[in-house]
């Protein structure tokens, strides 16, 4: 069969996100269950509103965190299932032609669920080693000691269920994916869909300009997992900073390294997925004269809008939600510091995000300078 | 001229020796064909004698214009000015129309009269259609077309009718020699087929790496002379 562990292994942006997202809820949701066994016995009015805060605090943040993580692993699922079948058409079509049911085929991408097994798992056991400096920053002077327990329900919840979650979830979209005409399949991936596309070309708009909007509208999904890179290394790399004064050096570190991953991680895997997907168009056009400098235009220039749209929510998110925490959540207690939008962090981002991003952008076209036109050409 | 010097090619490290000390010469508007069989290594030296790609020792030159000295800025510049390209397998780009894949050429060479060349190869009725909805002959039409509008010095086909049926094999390479012609470019083809080789001025005969021999046909046959 074509799909095996290797491949459920090479999703690496999904094991990140999924990491991700549980190693926040990890200590964060175990802080809230060992914390509210305290509920009844705590007396002093301005320590229950600490408290209360603090639960509240813990809630939002894995809502948002875990809920926001989680989404983005489906997406980053579906498009990886798509990728496959469209890379391995003829393998998955030779299989269905000798009599491979598409439900059989489609249980086989089950083993992709193992990358948010293993995701999770690292996730949830990086969890539990910060957990004691978690607690140590999380708890309010005049609080009894909260010790750190061990919930079964959070392993399940955390790890289990989203692994078991996925994996049927690769299977039906898989299915969903394989309904398709065996000839169809063999020929290659995207015949059909092209044949039924209307055209939308300017006739007289010159051929880099339209190769760029075709690139670009050919893999729109590549556009949102640039934006969604650009949007975490925005927002958390300015959240981690501007919210150094409403909670502690350790939380905000955690935070900063999350979004740089996260960016890093994102943007590499997109780039990656568009450089491959246009190799041939890439190839066709050095062998004619073209450039390095415009076959990288009409590959990656398009995507800057994007990155740009993604920067500019990043920033928007992390200051609504840092007011709505200062606003809305803390706003019975006493002495919690002003916040107001960090312009200074702002830029500074900006300024590093734009070397950032030139620099992947750098390194991918070098990588399409290194691409052998010849080499492509004898893969046919 | 186009002059080969003493062109040599492996692979693997050197233990697959694909070209064996290779020289050649071909006039201007000659029409040269380099026949060989399935690994003979003449799509190899095709791709070094159109600066694809570069030989481990020996010279291409083009007059005097060495192009295996130069770095990959100029012989992009080069194959920008004097090439054209027209393989077998196509190599169209999938989501542009004809009209697009045409204009891919003709951008280089800021030829704003291209569509006479699509008019030309009998496909003005399909401007808008993509290669999906082409059938071989007619895709290999846009490829013949998307290399002569970037009005190219020379000409390399590789394998052109490979994958055509023998009525549209003979209609494109008919259209390629009326098109040749016309502009009076340098022609140089890789093929198996000995046919196709009774078409040309030379034949290259190339046999495991090495030229077996070159000769000149007197009366070069038409596409519907030759057999198949």
């Amino acid at each position: 069969m074509v799909i095996s562990l290797k491949d459920s292994l090479k999703l690496i942006g999904i094991i990140i996100v999924s990491f991700c997202a549980v190693f926040v809820c990890t200590f964060f949701l175990n802080f809230y269950l060992d914390a509210s066994k305290l509920e009844g016995a705590i007396t002093d009015s301005e320590i229950i509103i600490l408290y209360d805060a603090q639960m509240a605090t813990a809630k939002f943040t894995c809502a948002i965190t875990g809920g926001f993580l989680a989404l983005i692993a489906v997406i980053m699922l579906i498009f990886y299932i798509k990728l496959y079948i469209d890379g391995h058409s003829k393998q998955l079509g030779i299989l269905k032609a000798m009599g491979y049911s598409d439900g059989k085929i489609a249980l086989r991408f089950a083993v992709f669920g193992i990358s948010v097994l293993l995701g999770t798992a690292l996730g949830f056991g990086c969890g539990f080693v910060i957990m004691p400096n978690v607690y140590k920053s999380l708890t309010i002077d005049g609080l009894p000691h909260i010790a750190i327990t061990f919930h079964a329900e959070l392993l399940i919840a955390l790890i289990v269920a989203p692994s078991v979650l996925f994996s049927a979830l690769a299977v039906g979209y898989a299915y969903l994916a394989l309904r398709r005409p065996v000839s169809e399949m063999l020929r290659g991936k995207t015949e059909k869909k092209l044949k039924n596309r209307k055209i939308k070309e300017d006739k007289e708009r010159a051929f880099l300009v339209e190769m760029l909007f075709k690139t670009l509208g050919g893999r729109k999904s590549l556009a949102f997992f640039i934006a969604f890179a650009c949007f975490c290394f925005s927002a958390m790399i300015q959240m981690s900073v501007s919210m150094l004064d409403l909670s502690t050096v350790g939380m905000g570190a955690i935070i900063l390294v999350i979004g740089v991953v996260l960016a890093v991680t994102t943007m590499l895997m997109a780039t990656e997925s568009l450089i491959r997907s246009n190799i041939k168009n890439i190839s066709i056009m050095k062998a004619f004269g073209y450039s390095l400098k415009e076959s990288s235009l009409t590959v990656l220039g398009g995507y800057h809008i994007f990155a740009l749209i993604g920067f500019a929510v990043g920033t928007v998110y992390q200051y609504v939600l840092l007011r709505v925490m200062v606003d809305v959540v803390y706003k019975d207690v006493v002495a919690v510091p002003e916040y107001n939008f960090n312009v200074s962090v702002f830029f500074i981002t900006l300024a590093v995000f734009i070397v950032f991003y030139e620099a992947v952008m750098l390194f991918y076209t070098l990588k399409m300078s290194k691409i052998s036109v010849k080499e492509v050409m004898e893969e046919n | 001229m186009i002059k080969a010097e003493n062109i040599c090619k492996s692979f693997n490290n050197g233990t697959v020796e694909v070209l064996k000390n290779i020289s050649l010469e071909i006039e201007e508007g000659e029409f040269a064909v380099i026949l060989g069989a399935s690994g003979s290594g003449k799509s190899t030296f095709m791709s070094i004698l159109s600066g694809l790609e570069r030989p481990d020792s020996g010279k291409v030159f083009y007059g005097n214009e060495e192009i295996t000295s130069m770095n990959d800025k100029l012989l992009t510049d080069f194959r920008r000015r004097e090439v054209g390209f027209i393989f077998q397998q196509y190599y169209l780009l999938p989501h542009l129309s004809v009209d697009k894949n045409v204009r891919m050429g003709a951008d280089l060479a800021e030829n704003k009269n291209y569509r006479e060349i699509i008019e030309k190869v009998g496909l003005a009725d399909k401007l808008k259609s993509r290669p999906s909805e082409l059938s071989g002959g007619e895709q290999q039409r846009v490829c013949i077309a998307r290399a002569l509008a970037k009005n190219p010095n020379i000409l390399f086909l590789d394998e052109p009718t490979g994958a055509l049926d023998e009525k549209t094999g003979r209609q494109v390479l008919d259209y390629i020699m009326q098109m040749k012609k016309e502009r009076n470019f340098t022609m140089i083809m890789v093929t198996h087929n000995a046919n196709i080789a009774e078409m040309a001025d030379k034949v290259i005969k190339i046999n495991s790496g090495e030229i077996e021999k070159i000769y000149k046909n007197t009366s070069p046959k038409s596409a519907y002379e030759i057999g198949w």
